[in-house]
């Protein structure tokens, strides 16, 4: 009996030294004296330097407040971060959340930000993912798009005019001249489609086909017990036109190669991208990237013109922080998106395509965000849904499928009735 | 001599056991308690009874992974062993340049998981396609972009990366045989063979558990060379059981239901582990 008590008093001794150290390094967060400190956790690690940079701006006008970045990156890694520090305690005061699944997620823990100024000037639709009812659950990063980055050097050799590839038949006969003259313009293909990115074939080129069934709305689709997947055809249509025309074997392309080897190296005329290539494509050849690469929508019947343009990553307020916390929370987030300097800061620091009023007339700092930018202001845009997709529906059902269909091991019949069950079991357990 | 009763003994062993709770034993215990649950990493609500252990088991893309992982496994430990047997063999003979043989054939080992996968991806995607292609191979093309290159794939690379482990412990079983039995043998006019199989083969068999039991154990925890060779691609096939739990838990956020995949995961390597253990054992004592 005595041993036992003894080892019980050994372990409860151990224990109890190490709560006493653990202690000791984390009690230096509320200790701040009079001035707030803002706690910001968000997912773009290549923004670190220039949030950091922006926050010791802020820090200088604003000499009671204390702005901490911390950027933990590569998808899933941000939410665990996310996760772990909200039920250690060390609850940040401004996070980011992706859309209507993760707002979900940590609703009990979102604030409502209707009163910012920056919830006012947001562009109309932007704030789809995060309303519920009249109260406002984030505020809009950026905005991103995509489309067919193209390169504007082969296109003007085989004569022909990006800005006019408006409907399937266009781009069609586009890519069949290209396609005849490849030896001439110096390419190896006209496009290049990257088999084993299955996001690339299902949230960017599915998000055309399928927004129309939801009005372009994520929070439609977030919600809708079924998917109606009537441009099915016309899904298909594009997909088998870039595979067809597409560059080596789809199947073994990834990323990189698609950006960097074939667009990068000038070996492909276009490939199915957005504005965020564009430092990639920067580190490679700046020329280039500077001016010799464009981007066009791609083309949908009936939305003619019109680039799907979304909101990538919302801010949102902790509603568990004290009040205090929340208000200069919401005030640094104003600041940024709403003052001269603030707005300076989003476009040439962060090179933010800006989704809030009031940035007419400023000039993006690279031709694809210029780009996204123009149709933003024209109002040709369309919706982001694939962050309304139903979780695990893109990983587990479509993008799955969607390979299968490439590698000739599942006809697209079957993978839309495959796409269609999965979306409403799993929308209905949900 | 430190005995159970004296205060010193538990004393020094109370880092280590400590270490072992909070690390092992109460996340263990915390994830089991999860996995009964629909915890989403933050709170959970209620308490599910055995739904997600009965929901893995009816989720294909958990089954598929775990065939897939099992004959991964299976195909890995018969490969790995066997060239890890004839590398040991090999730099045990008097030949010139043994030392700097056991280098380079452990080398591979020293490389982390996920560089090995990107290199041998290169050399799978690009080197081999530049070969059949220069040669006019269909083989050599599209390795990577279908189940079963992608399967052979991650043997190989397996293969790569474990043989010269492996050939480090047979290498220490195969020198501490006594050479005069060999000789003895020798001279009572044995065959090669004769020798491998009556002498050295019974005298290296303990080296068979522990090196079964490392490439088992091995086989069935990859991770890293899955997700840097193929990420489980095409369309999932390639994808292994760690791989499926990571992706269930952080990627489809299902937290709790990726708990209890893993908790069944566990339970089948700790099983067919301590069974080959114990059978591995029970055939040593018969030779002894």
């Amino acid at each position: 009996m005595k041993q036992v008590r003894q080892f019980l008093a050994i372990i409860m001794l151990s224990i109890v030294s190490i709560v006493l150290l653990s202690a000791c390094g984390s009690n230096n967060n509320e200790s701040s004296g009079k001035g707030v400190t803002i706690n910001i956790l968000q997912g773009k690690v290549e923004n670190n330097t220039q949030f950091k940079q922006i926050a010791a701006q802020y820090e200088k006008s604003h000499p009671n407040i204390k702005v901490i970045i911390t950027s933990v990156g590569g998808g899933s890694d941000y939410l665990g971060t996310l996760k772990t520090r909200m039920s250690a305690g060390d609850e940040p005061t401004i996070f980011s959340v992706a859309g209507p699944s993760e707002v979900s997620q940590f609703r009990t823990k979102i604030a409502d930000v209707s009163d910012t100024k920056a919830a006012k000037l947001a562009l109309p639709d932007t704030l789809d993912a995060v309303k519920e009812g009249k109260k406002i659950l984030g505020l809009p990063f950026n905005l991103e798009g995509y489309g067919f980055v193209y390169n504007k050097e082969v296109f003007k050799k085989a004569g022909i005019d990006a800005n006019q590839l408006k409907t399937y038949d266009q781009l069609l006969a586009a890519v069949k001249k290209l396609n005849a003259q490849k030896e001439k313009l110096g390419i190896k293909g006209v496009f290049s489609l990257p088999g084993q990115e299955s996001w690339v074939m299902t949230n960017h080129l599915g998000n055309v086909f399928i927004a129309p069934d939801f009005n372009g709305n994520v929070k439609t689709a977030y919600t809708s017990k079924t998917l109606p997947l009537t441009r099915a055809k016309e899904y298909k249509r594009m997909l088998d036109l870039e595979a067809n025309y597409s560059v080596g074997n789809v199947m073994q392309t990834d990323y990189s190669q698609q950006v960097s080897q074939y667009f990068g190296l000038h070996q492909v005329a276009m490939i199915q991208q957005g504005d965020w290539i564009y430092q990639t494509v920067a580190q490679i050849d700046p020329k280039f990237a500077k001016n010799g690469i464009g981007m066009i929508p791609i083309p949908v019947d009936g939305y003619a013109g019109k680039m799907p343009v979304g909101v990538p990553n919302y801010w949102a307020v902790n509603s568990t922080r004290p009040k205090k916390e929340q208000q200069a929370a919401k005030d640094f987030l104003d600041w940024l998106y709403t003052t001269d300097q603030g707005k300076k800061d989003v476009v040439d620091l962060l090179h933010f395509v800006p989704a809030y009023k009031g940035f007419e007339g400023m000039k993006m700092q690279d031709p694809l965000s210029e780009s996204v930018f123009q149709h933003t202001q024209a109002k040709t845009t369309t919706g982001w849904v694939f962050n309304g997709y139903p979780v695990s529906w893109e990983a587990d059902t479509l993008g799955p499928d969607v390979q299968k269909y490439l590698s000739k091991v599942m006809t697209w019949n079957e993978l839309v009735t495959d796409a269609k069950q999965a979306w409403a079991n799993l929308q209905s357990t949900k | 001599m430190l005995k159970t009763k004296s205060k010193a003994y538990w004393l020094f062993l109370a880092p280590a056991l400590i270490g072992l709770l909070c690390v092992v034993i109460v996340p263990m215990l915390l994830g089991l308690f999860y996995s009964f649950t629909d915890w989403n990493g933050l709170f959970f609500t209620k308490s599910v009874g055995f739904s997600n252990y009965v929901a893995a088991f009816r989720d294909s893309g958990f089954l598929n992974a775990f065939w897939f992982t099992v004959k991964y496994a299976i195909a890995v430990i018969i490969a790995v062993n066997i060239i890890g047997l004839g590398l040991a063999l090999l730099v045990t003979q008097k030949i010139k340049g043994a030392n700097a043989l056991r280098t380079i054939f452990f080398m591979p080992n020293l490389i982390g998981g996920l560089i090995l996968g990107f290199i041998w991806q290169f050399i799978f995607v690009r080197v081999f396609a530049a070969i059949g292609t220069a040669l006019h191979i269909g083989a050599l093309t599209g390795w990577l972009s279908n189940p079963q290159t992608g399967f052979w794939g991650l043997v190989i690379l397996t293969i790569w990366q474990m043989s010269g482990y492996i050939m480090l412990i047979y290498i220490a079983y195969l020198e501490a045989i006594p050479r005069e039995i060999i000789e003895a043998a020798e001279i009572d006019g044995t065959s090669p063979w004769q020798r491998f199989r009556y002498i050295t083969f019974p005298m290296v068999a303990p080296a068979f558990t522990v090196s079964l039991f490392l490439t088992l154990s091995n086989g069935f925890k990859v991770y890293d060379q899955n997700l840097s060779l193929t990420n489980g691609g095409p369309y999932l096939s390639t994808q292994m059981l760690s791989m499926n739990i990571v992706r269930t838990a952080f990627t489809n956020n299902k937290l709790a239901y990726g708990e209890a995949k893993a908790i069944i995961f566990f339970l089948v390597v700790a099983a067919i582990s301590l069974l080959q253990v114990y059978f591995s054992r029970k055939r040593e004592e018969n030779l002894s």
